[in-house]
């Protein structure tokens, strides 16, 4: 028995070993920094200046002035309308929507599925910065795609990023990542045999019965999971809105991402930068749990 | 992460996803016409943007707008390289991207086969507090990372950023390769074991080469991750001879006195050159990267 447990313990410090380079690059640049953003949040750390090289203590001052910062409510009403918008509306619907057509024309033997499959997936595997400068030219005022597609169809240009900015991110983040609820509803309707909605029509049910009966009790167990994670990955959106709108104009599409790099990097108050961050962290570490609550759940 | 909370048993047992049963039913017309015109705004949808970038990168006077170019040139290409110093940018983005890709490789093997094979009562809290990580938006951490690597001197130097581009990757694929490492059986390596071959050995020599495809998945988005990865580098690097892909195109954007001045045809050709490494990689071996691709999802 001891020497069993001798072994077991020399067997596992080889493994421990085996974990160690993986474990010093997460120690490093994900508790590092969620550690080091902690502590400046209690501090006046600044990007120049004398505050830049001596750091003063100043308590939850930062914290204060975070909640009692009118930009900070407008800032998290439009991250919440983005997400809502471009995440939940957008991409869960529209990718839940392109899956059951998908499945529908492939089971049909329509030729044309492939393309339209492709064409999504493209959207969602080029680089963001791409994505951004794409919808930068698709929605330009004088020379945008979009404007001279509606001038010839008689109706006038709109001024996408000046006056509907908001719109014009979400829909640039609804092309880009809509793939992904695509992919995974597809997937599990890929599992529902054509048989059983075969004999659901031998025994008279109409579409909606069939969906209702059929393919609902399979979609429903991931619908959940399938949201949380498109709205975790929607709210860290940084790159697509600063290329296309850098939070403007006049705030209009300042989400939480933007507003930290903002105070941080061009209001140089590092301090209160982090303090953004930790919120930022702390809420998505909330959804996070929920997450593998349910993912637990289900296992 | 996603609701594949089980998906890298998912991916060992099957790379390749059984094909969808078809029984062709034939459709009425009607709804071949509604189906198809739904199809057709779809792709309208996804495929304009990209039709756009290509006339825009033949066309020496490329506007915003969606045009046949009057006259296809490639003279964009050759200005990237001539005038913006697209070659060396280009073999920086290699240098880091592969860099990037072994030692990942090599991490998450390591971690991989150890995370399977520890033996502890709790193992599956460490399990979840990877999974955890991998739900850390980097854009939350962009401004502590910026004071740490301040702070460690790791700020325009390839050896920060390709520890940071491998450290963001390693969640998600620590996770996965666990889930190859778990469907190979111990004994093959115990046998190995018995017969004098090392520990080490054992695993170089036996368990490494059964879990091929799954290095390849952590390869293939090791290097998409690496090759497409912007924020990291915008922080990090503000030498123009360290310059990536992203950041040039990043500058390029920026930098050309508002949007209305940009030399579209220019950035368009980068972005052209910019792409071609990912349709390679993804389309590829398109199952196995989106099978990964999906689990990996994350906000940039």
């Amino acid at each position: 028995m001891a020497i069993g447990r001798r072994r077991r313990l020399a067997r596992n410090g080889l493994y421990v070993a085996g974990l160690s380079p993986a474990a010093f690059l997460l120690a490093l640049f994900f508790v590092g920094p969620a550690l080091w953003a902690l502590a400046s949040s209690f501090t006046n750390r600044a990007l120049v200046g004398i505050d830049a090289a001596n750091p003063r203590f100043v308590g939850l001052d930062n914290y204060a002035r975070l909640f009692g910062d009118p930009d900070f409510g407008r800032v998290i009403l439009n991250s919440v309308i983005f997400v809502i918008g471009s995440a939940i509306i957008g991409q869960f619907v529209l990718g839940l929507a392109l899956a059951l057509l998908l499945d529908h024309a492939q089971r049909r033997g329509f030729l044309a599925t492939n393309l339209v499959y492709a064409s999504v997936l493209l959207a969602w595997v080029n680089p963001t910065i791409i994505a951004g400068f794409l919808w930068v030219a698709m929605f330009d005022f004088y020379n945008g795609s979009l404007n001279t597609g509606l001038h010839q169809l008689g109706l006038g240009p709109v001024d996408w990023l000046g006056k509907g900015p908001m719109l014009a991110v979400i829909i640039a983040n609804i092309w880009r990542g809509t793939a992904f609820t695509m992919l995974i509803f597809l997937g599990a309707l890929r599992t529902i045999p054509s048989d059983i909605y075969e004999a659901a029509r031998v025994d008279g049910a109409n579409a909606f019965r069939r969906f209702w009966d059929h393919t609902l009790p399979i979609l429903r167990p991931i619908a959940a999971l399938t949201l949380l994670s498109v709205t975790m990955a929607t709210f860290g959106t940084f790159i697509l809105i600063q290329t296309l709108t850098n939070g403007g104009p006049a705030f209009q599409t300042e989400v939480i991402a933007l507003y930290a790099f903002h105070e941080a990097f061009q209001a140089h108050a590092v301090g209160y930068g982090s303090t953004i961050a930790v919120v930022m962290l702390a809420l998505n570490l909330s959804f996070a749990i929920v997450f593998l609550r349910w993912s637990r759940a289900r296992a | 992460m996603t609701a594949l909370a089980a998906g890298g048993e998912q991916v060992a047992a099957r790379t390749t996803a059984p094909p969808a049963p078809r029984r062709a039913r034939r459709a009425g017309p009607i709804e071949w016409l509604l189906v198809h015109s739904v199809f057709l705004v779809v792709c309208a949808f996804f495929l304009i943007p990209f039709l756009w970038l290509l006339s825009a990168a033949f066309d020496e006077r490329a506007s915003a707008y969606i045009q046949w170019p009057a006259a296809p040139t490639i003279m964009n290409f050759v200005r990237i390289f001539t005038e913006h110093d697209f070659a060396r940018v280009l073999a920086n983005s290699v240098f880091v991207a592969v860099a990037t890709m072994v030692l990942v490789v090599f991490a998450v093997s390591l971690a991989g086969y150890s995370l399977s094979r520890l033996d502890l009562r709790h193992k599956d809290w460490i399990t979840y507090a990877v999974l955890l990580l991998q739900t850390m938006p980097i854009s939350a951490t962009m401004v502590p990372i910026y004071g740490l690597a301040r702070q460690l001197g790791l700020r325009n130097s390839y050896l920060g950023l390709i520890l940071i581009h491998a450290a963001i990757e390693l969640p998600f694929l620590i996770w996965l390769m666990k889930g190859f490492f778990d469907s190979i059986p111990r004994h093959l390596e115990e046998a190995a074991w018995l017969d004098g071959r090392s520990r080490v050995r054992a695993l170089f020599e036996i368990v490494l080469p059964l879990a091929r495809p799954g290095l390849g998945i952590a390869a293939g988005l090791a290097f998409l991750s690496a090759w497409a990865e912007v924020l990291m580098v915008v922080i990090l690097i503000d030498q123009d001879n360290l310059k990536t892909v992203p950041l040039a195109f990043y500058e390029a954007m920026r930098t050309q006195g508002g949007y209305t001045e940009v030399q579209y045809g220019v950035i368009a050709a980068m972005a052209v050159v910019y792409l071609l490494p990912v349709m390679v990689v993804f389309f590829g071996a398109r199952r196995l990267m989106i099978r990964g691709l999906m689990s990996s999802t994350r906000g940039l």
